[in-house]
């Protein structure tokens, strides 16, 4: 069945002297929410999407736990959706990213590869980034054996064998996807159980062509040319064995996107952006909303949560400084 | 019945409004069309209805060998999107997916002739003297690789010396296990130099440098 999915709008080069009451960076539930909210307040708004359009929900396979959606809705599809109603309340949505920042001056700067981009306000979500395993053989082999996108590259493991490292949701989820094209998918984890959501356990214990290494890491990507397996190590026993597999696919968890913030904003020690209850940062005029700032829960109700908050927040501030928002009003289109 | 329902076929004649120059879809099909061959050429023929400027051009590989060749058409289902002269922008494979997004923005840059791409990036491609072919291998279920193949699309409407290519993984395994595709987006630039996942553009310059290099 094919389907025909939508752009949402290209970079473009803009004029560097435009002042926006608010830049909100990333184009996840986070970001495009808090342009929703934005968009109906009419706060002058623009987005950078960054790398992928719709965020995290734009690679998942099919989400259930979105409320409003009993039979689940197919993530890019969701995504689209976020995009449309941001669009459809008159925010500017940009593919493009920050490649750097400056939060000393006022307004503050944004930079990407194509343009300078200013703003009186800042919502940074950005999300989080698939952690990596750190072990040999990983970056040599990533995008040929090994990948963090089961939508992307499942179809090149048709009738072949994969593992997948983790025991979280994300794992399972996409290992469970995985088995529409592999032959057997290799759940390698840490523990004795799986984290994962009990629906989520049950259908994977269901499934025949699930099979589970317990209390066990990956401590090397085995191939010459191309993976040719994982070799794992027992924790519990000490014992290592090789599981011979043509692809790895690693879900262990997301690492906060905050490299561009070091020395700017304050970050926890895991690199996640500290905010308050009203995902304010430590510089004013700055909130964070999403799994940039969520260590703990890192979901899509609660990242659009989070985006809504920063949002009303953004409007409170632009109120107490009513000279940024007219200066704007006059230097802006 | 249309591949585009009603509601992508409102947004896409949005989106495909105010095209600033012509374009010409011209789709290589076969008289026993190959697999997704018939869907790629009533696709064609589907977003050509929704502008004005745009007309569909269908030709038959065998047939019309010689304007293939002209096109540098290699395989099949292919489209060649035209604007005011031809830049070398090519989609092997149907673009369905996240791809359909890569074709339309194909169209508008095209139409316009404006390549989206920062001032080092342009002066970089108008430096060339020697030719530079980017494939970008894809899924159509991918959602990072429109912004790989929309990069290498823009690099070559900016250089008359870049052709540049979508081809999508399933619809031509062979190109996928002669390039060791395992993972897409995957781009190929001139047969030696690979870039894994959709690289940032000043990556990619960096890429082409080692290929030519090379």
């Amino acid at each position: 069945m094919l389907d025909f999915k939508l752009a949402i709008s290209q970079p473009e080069a803009r004029p560097s002297e435009e002042v926006y009451d608010l830049i909100i960076l990333g184009g996840g539930p986070a970001g495009l929410t808090a342009a929703i909210y934005a968009g109906r307040a009419r706060i002058h708004t623009l987005l950078l999407a960054g790398p992928l359009p719709g965020g995290q929900p734009a690679n998942t396979d099919m989400v259930e736990n979105f409320p409003g959606f009993p039979e689940g809705i197919d993530g890019p599809d969701l995504a689209r959706r976020f995009v449309a109603q941001a669009e459809r309340f008159g925010v500017r949505i940009v593919h493009d990213s920050a490649t750097g920042v400056d939060l000393s001056v006022r307004p503050f700067i944004i930079r990407t590869d194509l343009a300078t981009y200013r703003a009186h306000t800042l919502i940074i979500a950005m999300g989080a980034v698939p952690r990596r395993l750190g072990v040999p053989g990983e970056d040599r082999f990533f995008g040929r054996g090994v990948s963090a996108c089961a939508t992307c590259d499942g179809f090149f493991y048709r009738d072949k064998r994969v593992v997948v490292v983790g025991g979280g949701d994300s794992a399972i989820a996409e290992g469970l996807y995985l088995t529409r094209f592999a032959r057997e998918v290799v759940i390698v984890h840490r523990r004795d159980q799986l984290r994962a959501t009990q629906i989520h356990q049950e259908r994977a214990f269901a499934n025949p062509k699930m099979r589970f290494v317990w209390d066990s890491v990956v401590e090397e990507i085995l191939g010459e040319k191309t993976v040719t397996g994982v070799r794992v190590r027992n924790l519990k026993t000490g014992e290592t064995s090789v599981i011979e597999a043509d692809g790895v696919f690693i879900y262990i968890g997301m690492e906060p996107q905050t490299q561009l913030f070091a020395g700017q904003l304050e970050l926890d020690k895991w690199g996640y952006i500290v905010t308050d209850r009203r995902q304010r940062t430590s510089v004013p005029g700055i909130f964070a909303a999403g799994d940039i700032q969520d260590p703990l829960y890192r979901q899509l109700v609660v990242a659009a949560g989070t985006g809504t908050i920063a949002a009303m927040e953004v409007e409170k501030y632009l109120e107490m400084y009513p000279q940024n928002h007219q200066e704007n009003h006059q230097g802006g289109k | 019945m249309p591949l585009l329902n009603d509601e992508i076929r409102q947004e896409v004649s949005k989106i495909l409004a105010n095209l600033p120059g012509p374009v010409r879809l011209v789709m290589f099909t076969q008289q026993f069309e190959c697999e997704y061959c018939a869907e790629t050429r009533q696709l064609v023929e589907e977003v050509a209805e929704l502008s004005d400027q745009i007309t569909a051009e269908i030709y038959d590989f065998q047939a019309d060998q010689a304007k293939a060749e002209s096109l540098g058409i290699d395989k099949i289902p292919a489209i060649a999107v035209i604007g005011a002269q031809d830049y070398g922008v090519r989609f092997y494979g149907i673009p369905s997916g996240y791809e359909f997004a890569s074709f339309l923005h194909a169209i508008q840059s095209v139409a316009a002739g404006k390549p989206e791409l920062s001032e080092a990036t342009l002066k970089f491609l108008d430096g060339l003297i020697k030719p530079v072919h980017i494939q970008v291998f894809v899924t159509p279920t991918c959602p990072y690789c429109p912004q790989a193949v929309m990069l290498a699309h823009q690099m070559a409407i900016a250089s008359p010396m870049v052709r540049s290519d979508m081809v999508e993984a399933m619809e031509f395994p062979q190109l996928a296990i002669k390039y060791q595709v395992m993972g897409v987006p995957r781009t190929v630039i001139n047969e030696t130099v690979h870039i894994e996942g959709a690289a940032p553009e000043s990556m990619v310059v960096a890429k082409l440098r080692e290929a030519l290099r090379g």
